[in-house]
């Protein structure tokens, strides 16, 4: 590692460390005084929290799976970049995971019931089991990858590591039953939906790896040639096109009856309380799709705008999804003013995005961590 | 044995007795409420549906339903939220709820659960409600409980004891000798939702 590059690592530290414990200091006075901080209520009673939750988890599953395809589909050149992957799913993202479910829940300290009384019907149970075998197999695999790397083992062990990560990656649709699997729910209660959380995983997993990508190449941690970062942009750009057709064909859908419950929810996403961040989606999906998929430049400049889109898009793709149908209940007669009642839309509160940016960072100070004291790099 | 309640549409007046009488017996705390009168078609509450003249006012009072497969049951990941085998009724047990809010998501009865966004507040200063109810606790979600306090002293739930109109009956479902068999007998009756699987214990007479 060269002396400039470690200086950037160092800085890089310092940075997301001061970020994390702002996210410390936000989430202590959540603590404090309730998740009446938060601008949820009775009836958006998720927001921010929970579709950090989805995105992270999404990187995890991605990242672990194209840490996979190069070792089982012969894909050599892509290998060396591989434990950076791997890592990014072992950790970062993980830890950002279940750090976005725990400052979501009330009682924090009482988590352990998750090992201790865990309920098998519940698919957010399902979702615990999913996490801690990702959490295993990438810790694992980047292992197996480091040794590799250092001669201590030959490249044929990792094969079986890696069709587990693999499927494990392809797994993360899993996470979408904690929505598609409920009838309270009629807009998540399809089958799209499964389809589209594993599109938007892998869309923002490329993303994430790319904007890596770019910065670990300019502060010289590897030297990645754009080409092949190219070839990552233009299966992220696919990955989205597809979801932006389930997209197109639920607001289709939802709009011809012309009335109803689904009529009601779609017609606020697209002109209604949510449009201004329905049209945002829109324009940061085309926008990213233009860009990812243009001849890319000697230094790739518009790949990593690009990538910067997606992970927005994925961002709003998600918590439009929550909003437009927890906006919209079966039962929406008036009556008594229940807590958070009078609110049309859910913008997230500043110590919701405190919190949030803090769990950021502390995933990205991990992977720092990872990439100064693991054999990650080149 | 499984509890029940029916609700006679036609006998409300939408009078709100029931929530109230709920309220003070559960003691519940300021924005929550275990028991609304709902105003059909109105926009705001106590306002009609329709254009004048041609005006009309319908109430649905609305708690848990008591599904006897209960979408909340399933949806909790610690099971702190349960169905007793012996009655049906389906209850919440405080000291195990992690507040992650995924049973309100899993209800299709929007509203009967209500989570504690901050420390429990009371309109006035002295504590009210009956003795025998569970305390309400910070960061856990609550609802009806179909006041199993009163029920293990062989009394009915507050509301169907307030109820002005006796627009509301309660019992054992599956003996038909019981005020709710009796109640729905010769009756017409819907109940809500029920097109979600969730089979709830409130018959709507109408
Ligand atoms: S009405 Fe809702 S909270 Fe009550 S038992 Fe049914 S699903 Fe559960
Ligand atoms: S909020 Fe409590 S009762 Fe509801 S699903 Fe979560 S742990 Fe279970």
């Amino acid at each position: 590692m060269s002396a400039q590059t470690r200086k950037s690592i160092n800085i890089s530290l310092a940075v997301f460390s001061v970020l994390a414990v702002i996210g410390v200091v936000c989430w202590i006075l959540q603590l404090t005084k309730g998740l009446q901080m938060t601008n949820l209520g009775t009836t958006n009673m998720w927001g921010l929290y929970i579709t950090g939750f989805m995105i992270f988890t999404g990187v995890a599953a991605g990242s672990l799976f194209f840490a996979s395809v190069p070792y089982l589909f012969r894909l050599d050149e892509f290998k060396p970049y591989c434990r950076i992957s791997a890592y990014v799913g072992a950790v970062s993202s993980i830890v950002a995971a279940s750090l976005f479910i725990i400052v979501d829940i009330g009682n924090p300290e009482r988590v352990w019931l998750f090992i201790t009384s865990g309920n098998f019907t519940s698919p957010m149970f399902w979702d615990f089991i999913i996490l801690l075998s990702y959490m295993v197999i990438s810790v694992i695999f980047t292992r197996q990858l480091i040794l590799v790397h250092e001669g201590k083992k030959d490249e044929k062990s990792v094969k079986p590591i890696a069709v587990l990560a693999f499927a494990a990656g392809i797994l993360v649709f899993v996470t979408s039953f904690v929505f598609s699997f409920q009838t309270a729910r009629p807009m998540w209660n399809t089958p799209a939906q499964p389809l589209s959380f594993l599109l938007a995983a892998f869309a923002v997993a490329l993303a994430v790896l790319i904007i890596l990508a770019f910065i670990l190449n300019k502060i010289g941690y590897i030297h990645m040639p754009v080409p092949l970062i190219s070839k990552m942009a233009k299966l992220c750009a696919l990955l989205l096109a597809a979801e932006l057709l389930i997209i197109i064909g639920e607001v289709l859908v939802g709009l011809y009856p012309g009335a109803g419950g689904e009529y009601e929810a779609v017609s606020w996403l697209v002109a209604g309380g949510g449009a201004i961040r329905f049209w945002l989606e829109m324009a940061a999906v085309v926008g990213a799709l233009i860009l990812l998929t243009r001849q890319a430049s000697e230094k790739g400049g518009t790949i990593l705008f690009g990538a910067i889109f997606a992970f927005a898009a994925v961002y709003l793709i998600k918590s439009n999804f929550l909003q437009a149908e927890l906006f919209h209940p079966l039962l929406n007669y008036a009556g008594p003013v229940m807590y958070g009642d009078g609110a049309f839309y859910y913008i997230p509160s500043l110590i919701e995005i405190g919190v949030s940016v803090g769990i950021v960072s502390l995933g990205a100070f991990l992977l720092v961590i990872g990439l100064r004291a693991l054999k990650l790099g080149e | 044995m499984r509890y029940a309640m029916a609700i006679d549409i036609k006998k409300c007046t939408g009078c709100h007795s029931c929530s109230v009488a709920c309220k003070v017996e559960n003691n519940l705390p300021d924005d929550i409420w275990w028991n609304r009168v709902l105003t059909v078609g109105g926009e705001n509450m106590d306002t009609p549906m329709g254009k004048f003249p041609n005006v009309k006012m319908e109430y649905l009072p609305i708690n848990c339903q008591h599904c006897e497969n209960p979408a909340c049951v399933k949806a909790c990941p610690v099971g702190a939220t349960y169905k007793r085998k012996e009655d049906g009724i389906v209850v919440q047990d405080y000291d195990k709820c992690i507040g992650c809010r995924y049973c309100m998501v899993a209800c299709p009865y929007s509203g009967v659960r209500q989570f504690n966004w901050k420390k429990p507040e009371y309109a006035i200063d002295i504590a009210m409600g009956d003795k025998d109810v569970t305390k309400h606790q910070y960061n856990t979600v609550e609802k009806c409980t179909f006041c199993v306090h009163r029920l293990a002293r062989g009394e009915k739930p507050a509301c169907i004891e307030t109820c002005p109109n006796r627009a509301r009956h309660f019992g054992d479902i599956d003996d038909p000798e019981s005020e709710v068999s009796k109640a729905i007998q010769g009756r017409t009756y819907f109940k809500l939702l029920e097109e979600k699987g969730t089979k709830p214990s409130i018959y709507y007479l109408t």
